[in-house]
């Protein structure tokens, strides 16, 4: 067993009598493994990903148009130039506007839905629902923006046909000031709320039948049943698909772009469309790399609240 | 039997049948968008041109369809995004398993360091990758070229989190085993650890497919060539050149929903299974 020649034989004896002891020939193996599958890896990685990343940050402090052929280090000069940009600021707040009503609202309603469908007993049923609210996932999200649009229409799109029809006057969905964020966080539950229900069905399925017999056997109504059963063992859950909504919800752009690229007046403006136009419309990288540092820096903030309320005890 | 026979059994469950109809009243509103894009899709172009305010058609007519398929490269569509997207998922699948399965189960110098660069860069938002990301393809000459989309996803870091998770439980010994069996180390990730993170697999395989066939940014910053556009970005161009005479745009629609709606189908117990074993985890 000790006394395998290390110089002399070939490679694949030494691995077949060399049991569990490595020997310098098989972590030479090894290593060459890991050098020859792990390199391309991570070069794609590091050349698309990481320099990417480092690179983003570093261009926030340049003023870098492509097209020119100076482009100087200017310091701050782009994130104290955001604090001035009324269309950055108005963009900022949208973010924020969508955000907090599209998130709260799309919990809610997928957690109603999901409760529901998971309560129809015909097995046939519940599975045809599930498939029904989850269809629009599938879809690319612009796509689904680009049907949203012509049902937006001012006079040939679903919504003012049928306001019409019970001789209510249209309405402009997407052009109107004060309505056009509305419409678009309509366009948005539709296309996006599937994944919540399916997440809530599972969770929902996670929870221990016994739990709710014995709260009927006490006589607790379904609606105490739902807030001392249902929410508190269905937080994790909810923890989960609130700050995975709100990190996607961030950062949204194709609906925003194709069904009112930021009009009326700014106010559909999020910082993910204000980032792409700054970039590759009017080629300012630069300042466009400012603002989405800050949205790095919303999201990071995200990130940390999740690693910190993940820690805390869930388990029951 | 069936959902009737459940309810005359309970003596006419009042609340379940409201509820019963509550779902279904979310189905059919969830189900409209459809609706709407198949019946605006068998519209005239007279009839859409003569302003009309009818939901359903009033002769059914497949203009809209002849004009998708004669007049733009709808086919060509098809194959770009069905090309990027299946190279896209396999190459993330056979990256995902083996730097999983190295991570997993080697030692070396720097790996924990490299794993948490990966994990960390999962969480950057795109918009601040896309820049540089852009400069650094138009530099390689990538633009408009099928591999500007491909090349930047050939890896994952979800995937290498999750194929790392689940090859983690693979016990040692078997591998050892393999090893004393005189499997190369290749061989050994090809024979013995892949077969073992099916489900995960699966999971990463769909997720990444979907991402790709959907996905809307990315190829907008580097295509704006006709012929090398994937299926949303084309359907989102399309939608600029014919805003009046939409039953076209909505036959494009159509004909791109048939395809993906029919795949989901097929895998929809994959699909679903992925989705709760890795939103879960």
């Amino acid at each position: 067993m000790s006394s395998i020649p290390e110089s002399t034989g070939t490679k694949t004896a030494i691995e077949i009598k060399g049991g569990k002891k490595r020997t310098q020939t098989q972590i030479k193996v090894q290593n060459r493994f890991i050098f020859f599958s792990l390199t391309p890896i991570m070069i794609v990685f590091i050349v698309f990903s990481a320099i990417p990343i480092v690179w983003g940050l570093v261009l926030s402090f340049y003023q870098y148009n492509p097209l020119q052929e100076h482009s100087p280090f200017i310091g701050l000069r782009n994130y104290m130039d955001l604090l001035k940009d009324d269309v950055f600021i108005k963009s900022f707040w949208n973010t924020f506007k969508f955000v907090i009503i599209a998130v709260p609202a799309n919990i809610a309603i997928t957690l109603m839905i999901a409760i529901g469908v998971n309560r129809i007993r015909n097995n046939m049923f519940r599975n045809l629902f599930r498939t029904i609210y989850f269809l629009p996932c599938i879809a690319p999200l612009a796509g689904s923006a680009v049907v949203w649009s012509t049902m937006f229409n001012k006079d040939t799109g679903l919504f003012n046909v049928l306001l019409n029809f019970l001789h209510m006057p249209g309405v402009d969905w997407l052009t109107d000031p004060s309505l056009a964020m509305y419409s678009v966080i309509a366009m948005t539950l539709w296309a996006d709320m599937g994944f919540n229900i399916v997440l809530f069905m599972a969770g929902l399925d996670s929870i221990p039948k016994m739990f709710y017999e014995a709260a009927e056997l006490d006589g607790a109504n379904p609606w105490k049943r739902f807030w001392n059963i249902t929410v508190p063992l269905l937080s994790r859950t909810t923890l989960f698909v609130t700050i995975m909504t709100c990190l996607a919800y961030f950062q949204m752009f194709p609906q925003f772009q194709i069904l009112t690229n930021g009009e009326p007046q700014n106010e559909t403006r999020v910082l993910a469309l204000n980032i792409y136009d700054h970039a590759f419309t009017y080629m300012n990288m630069g300042y466009a790399s400012a603002i989405a540092s800050v949205l790095f820096v919303i999201i990071l903030i995200i990130t940390i609240i999740q690693l910190k309320l993940g820690k805390s005890q869930w388990e029951y | 039997m069936g959902i009737l026979g459940g309810i005359m059994k309970k003596k006419l469950d009042i609340p379940y049948i409201i509820l019963f109809l509550i779902v279904s009243m979310g189905a059919v509103i969830m189900f409209i968008p459809y609706l709407w894009m198949v019946l605006s899709s068998l519209k005239g172009n007279h009839e859409i041109l003569s302003g009309a305010t009818n939901i359903f058609p009033q002769k059914i007519t497949f203009e809209g369809y002849k004009t998708v398929l004669n007049d733009a490269p709808f086919i060509r569509w098809l194959i770009n995004s069905l090309i990027s997207s299946t190279l896209i998922t396999l190459a993330t699948l056979f990256t995902s398993a083996l730097a999983g399965y190295i991570f997993a189960k080697f030692k070396f110098r720097g790996q924990k360091l490299s794993f948490i660069l990966i994990l960390a860069t999962m969480m950057v938002p795109f918009q601040v990758i896309m820049i540089p990301r852009y400069l650094i393809v138009s530099d390689l000459g990538l633009i408009n070229n099928l591999f500007a989309l491909i090349v930047p996803n050939l890896i994952s870091g979800f995937g290498i989190f999750l194929a790392k998770q689940f090859i983690e439980a693979i016990p040692n010994d078997l591998i050892e085993a393999a090893r004393i069996d005189g499997a190369g180390e290749f061989r050994t990730f090809w024979s013995l650890i892949l077969p073992q993170i099916k489900p995960a697999l699966s999971a990463v395989g769909i997720f990444t497919f979907m991402a790709a066939w959907n996905d809307y940014l990315w190829p907008l910053i580097v295509l704006n060539d006709l012929n090398k556009m994937t299926v949303p970005l084309a359907l989102v161009f399309f939608n600029g050149q014919h805003l009046v005479n939409y039953n076209v745009v909505m036959s494009a629609g159509v004909l791109i929903m048939i395809p993906v709606v029919i795949v989901f189908l097929v895998f929809q117990r994959q699909f679903i299974k992925g989705m709760t074993m890795t939103g879960m985890k």
